[in-house]
């Protein structure tokens, strides 16, 4: 009876380790009648879950909805973005009821289904509101306009090719084709020629899609969804349908292609700093980056404090970084389709007035305060570091430190950089309340090089390991040093607070390995073996047993 | 019980790799059922280490039991010592456990580039002011006066909204024309309130139960606008800026968060956010705000009103006096 109860508890709990939790955004029976308790119920749910984006009318102009970008869904036009159905057609069902339990990714709408989120809501739930949501279009209520009764719904292929280097090759070959360059880039980072400006069809600049950032790609970064997406189109964007285009194979060929491109995130916290035999590299394009460990930081919009961003471009920085007795060097790299190297100071944002208890709202509307254009404002990126060394856990702010507590920044602009003058401020800041303060001339020992290429920036910064200026980072090996980063993206409107950030890592310069640690291992070789061979002579001679 | 067929020394060792088994993948597992968060919590490597010799001691004791017992687990090891299943097995567990323990210690003693983890304590006390202990939410509390002015606007139709929502709520009185303004709420208390007005009697109750839905209606937008980009629209913690930060923004529908906190703490941490918080929180890795910077009390205190509605959970209740 034990036995068999502890073999259960074992099993089950094995069981569950291997298991993974699906989520269901796939109801489990079509739409229920909508009647009128049924849509009045949806009515409520939406008023306290989804008009403070959506409005009380269902336009998309719900009071927070002027600083996201993109803006929440207009319901009354009948115009869906993602669909299983033809370019220009109502979405199924089925879609609507896909997207309010998934959510879309790296947007405010977020995941509504029960089984994600414990407020959720059910699978009646989501379809009452959903029965809401048809009453802001009259189109819903046209048969003659149902995708699912008119045949327009797009299937996915009943047998699909295997994703691997000759399905992914072959996608390659329907990229070039089929031009999906032309916007996307090369590489997929949204860097294509006809990449700026482009309006969706409310009048609202939309940015190209990096296909290389997965958290990003909204309704779903499977195979599968991608397949939909291009197969579909994006109704009010520019992004066309390739149904008639392109056959199954192809597209499917072609989704898989996508899928190759998606970057897959390092996990940890410490950059392992590479140590280099002869000069520590400054040139990005250096034979050594390549054997240096990488570590990705993800970033967010600097949301700290007033002036607020919540639609930062720049979300993830890899960062390598080589060293030797003498010096230390940091490569950065980012995607960012438009290389901007002019600064334009009479365009700063004055934050007074939205800074200030009451005002209207703190953060930036993501159109009409700031201009995301060309030409205005630069790239530019820091790394941070604590002034002084830390004692235990203690730091400074991730937020540019404080009063007490200063951070020493490293800031690379890109206008400086074209310009050919030393492109890094070597600098201090004690909190985000006063200015940054840069060093005098005599303590700027940053040196940096850059190259900006097909959507993405590389640049290093280098500079000797330690220096005898009391605001600066001193490195040496055998400690973790705090590093965080700021980021500015110039053609999204980002300047001064308005930037990207992330919060603390570390980066470690590794001491050798002393000699003491191979002895142990092989005094432990050697004292284990001496023992098996001892108790082996031991039993070889000792009589047998009954 | 003299363990069946299967030897002593195997039943141990099958013994020592399931309750490591379990240990490591069979705790997350259920922690996750659980907690019904998306990830396990994983047991830390010194916990991997106490439940491992508690079990090792264990199976000596029992090992050690009888010298029948002890017999049993040592005639294997004795086989295979003599060369008993094979010489050349005897040689290859004579060279590969050495080896096997001599990379162990390289693997203990090498340093390695793993940062020592730091404990934080979530819910500080240290430096709570006593004060805020019994403050009342006096959203949810509203005094008579604010009652009667309440019923007064609602009478004259003349309902003051705060400006973050009057846009969209003139607009949608500009496209439907209603009777009464309060009809975009479609909620019971709302509807008899609005009835009540119709027959000239007005219940203090209703007006009460009705002005809490216009104050959680504005909560929720100012929540949206303000809090939504880090800790979501559903207050689960997962808001389009909560990736970029290693110390995630909290989830509030998850238990032990906003449930087990007094509200008064709860305005207080919205209040001093990050840089209020004392040094055993770690400060400097919070990116919560200071609100009092930017929002008056009143809208902290709406949005403290509807980030508990909406994450369904109900605060703490002060101890009384």
């Amino acid at each position: 009876m034990m036995k068999a109860a502890i073999i259960l508890i074992v099993a089950g709990t094995l069981a569950l380790a291997a298991s993974n939790v699906l989520a269901a955004d796939i109801a489990s029976k079509p739409m229920p009648e909508a009647t009128e308790a049924f849509t009045e119920q949806g009515h409520q749910i939406y008023i306290q879950r989804c008009s403070f984006c959506h409005g009380l009318l269902g336009d998309g102009n719900g009071p927070a909805a002027k600083y996201m970008d993109p803006r929440p869904r207009d319901f009354t036009l009948g115009t869906f973005k993602f669909r299983t159905t033809q370019s220009g057609e109502l979405p199924t069902d089925t879609d609507l009821f896909r997207t309010v339990s998934r959510g879309l990714k790296g947007t405010g709408m977020q995941a509504f289904d029960n089984q994600i989120i414990k407020n959720g809501l059910s699978e009646e739930q989501r379809w009452q509101v959903i029965s809401y949501i048809k009453t802001f279009a009259p189109e819903f209520d046209d048969d003659e306009l149902d995708p699912v009764k008119t045949g327009k719904v797009v299937e996915l292929p009943a047998s699909t090719a295997p994703y691997n280097a000759e399905t992914v090759a072959k996608g390659k070959a329907v990229f070039e084709r089929a031009k999906c360059w032309e916007c996307h880039g090369r590489s997929g980072r949204g860097d294509g020629q006809k990449s700026f400006d482009r309006k969706d069809d409310w009048g609202f600049p939309i940015r190209i899609r990096n296909l290389t950032h997965p958290w990003k790609i909204k309704a779903g970064d499977r195979v599968e969804d991608i397949f939909m997406r291009f197969s579909t189109g994006i109704s009010g964007t520019p992004m066309p349908s390739f149904v008639k285009a392109l056959n199954d194979e192809d597209r499917w060929a072609l989704a898989n292609f996508i899928k190759s491109l998606q970057h897959k995130l390092t996990n940890h916290q410490v950059l392992k700093a590479l140590r280099v035999e002869g000069d520590v590299p400054l040139d990005p394009k250096a034979a050594e980056w390549a054997t240096a460990e990488a570590m990705d930081v993800r970033l967010a919009g600097q949301v700290v404090a007033a002036p607020r961003w919540q639609n930062p471009s720049i979300e993830l920085v890899t960062m390598r970084a080589a060293f030797n007795d003498k010096e230390i060097a940091f490569l950065m790299e980012w995607d960012d389709p438009f290389k901007d190297t002019t600064h334009k100071e009479g365009q700063v944002f004055n934050a007074k007035e939205i800074s200030k208890v009451g005002a209207f709202n703190s953060y930036i509307e993501g159109n009409g305060m700031i201009p995301r254009k060309l030409e205005t404002f630069r790239d530019s990126i820091a790394l941070q570091f604590p002034s002084k060394e830390t004692s235990g856990t203690k730091k400074p702010h991730f937020y540019r430190g404080g009063s007490s507590i200063p951070v020493n920044l490293w800031i690379w602009k890109a206008d400086a950089d074209a310009a050919g003058k030393r492109a890094v401020d070597d600098a201090g800041a004690r909190g985000w309340k006063q200015p940054v303060r840069a060093q005098g001339e005599k303590q700027q020992q940053v040196t940096s090089k850059a190259e900006w290429a097909a959507g993405r920036w590389r640049v290093v910064m280098k500079r000797p390991l330690t220096t005898p200026d009391r605001g600066d980072v001193q490195f040496s090996p055998g400690r973790f040093i705090p590093m965080s980063v700021n980021a500015w993206d110039g053609s999204n409107g980002e300047h001064g607070l308005i930037m990207s950030l992330s919060t603390w890592h570390y980066v470690f310069l590794e001491a050798p390995t002393p000699a003491k640690i191979y002895i142990y291992a092989l005094l432990a070789v050697l004292i284990t073996g001496g023992l098996g061979f001892w108790f082996r002579r031991i039993v070889r001679n000792a009589p047998a047993d009954a | 019980m003299s363990g069946g067929k299967i030897n002593k020394f195997w039943t141990t060792a099958l013994t020592i790799l399931v309750v490591f088994a379990l240990v490591k993948w069979g705790i997350p597992a259920v922690s996750r059922q659980l907690t019904g968060m998306p990830f396990p919590l994983t047991v830390p490597g010194t916990l991997v280490f106490i439940y491992m010799t508690l079990t090792v001691v264990a199976l000596f004791l029992l090992v050690t039991f009888s010298d029948e017992y002890l017999r049993e687990f040592l005639s294997p090891i004795k086989k295979l010592l003599r060369g008993g299943y094979s010489e050349s097995a005897t040689w290859i567990v004579l060279i590969a456990v050495p080896l096997i323990v001599g990379w162990q210690v390289y693997e203990i003693t090498v340093p390695k580039v793993q940062l020592p983890s730091s404990l934080r304590i979530q819910h500080p006390s240290s430096n709570f002011p006593v004060s805020f202990e019994k403050l009342k939410n006096p959203i949810e509390n509203p005094s008579e006066a604010t009652i009667e002015a309440f019923i007064d606007q609602a009478k004259e139709n003349e309902v003051v909204f705060i400006p973050q929502v009057k846009e969209d709520v003139d607009a949608w009185a500009k496209e439907t024309d209603p009777d009464h303004m309060l009809e975009f709420l479609p909620f019971a208390p709302v509807k008899k309130l609005l009835a009540e007005i119709e027959a000239g009697k007005v219940n203090k109750v209703t007006a009460k139960a009705a002005l809490h839905e216009v104050n959680l209606f504005e909560g929720r937008a100012l929540y949206a606008m303000n809090c939504r980009p880090c800790h979501g629209d559903s207050t689960a913690g997962d808001g389009p800026m909560a990736d970029g930060f290693k110390l995630r923004p909290i989830n509030f529908t998850d238990n032990g968060t906003i449930e087990t906190i007094v509200e008064g703490y709860t305005f207080w941490r919205v209040a001093n956010g990050g840089p209020g918080l004392p040094t055993e929180a770690t400060p400097w890795d919070s990116a919560m705000p200071e609100w009092k910077l930017n929002l008056s009390e009143e809208e902290r205190w709406k949005i403290i009103l509807a980030e508990y509605n909406l994450a369904q959970k109900t605060p703490r209740i002060p101890e009384s006096e």
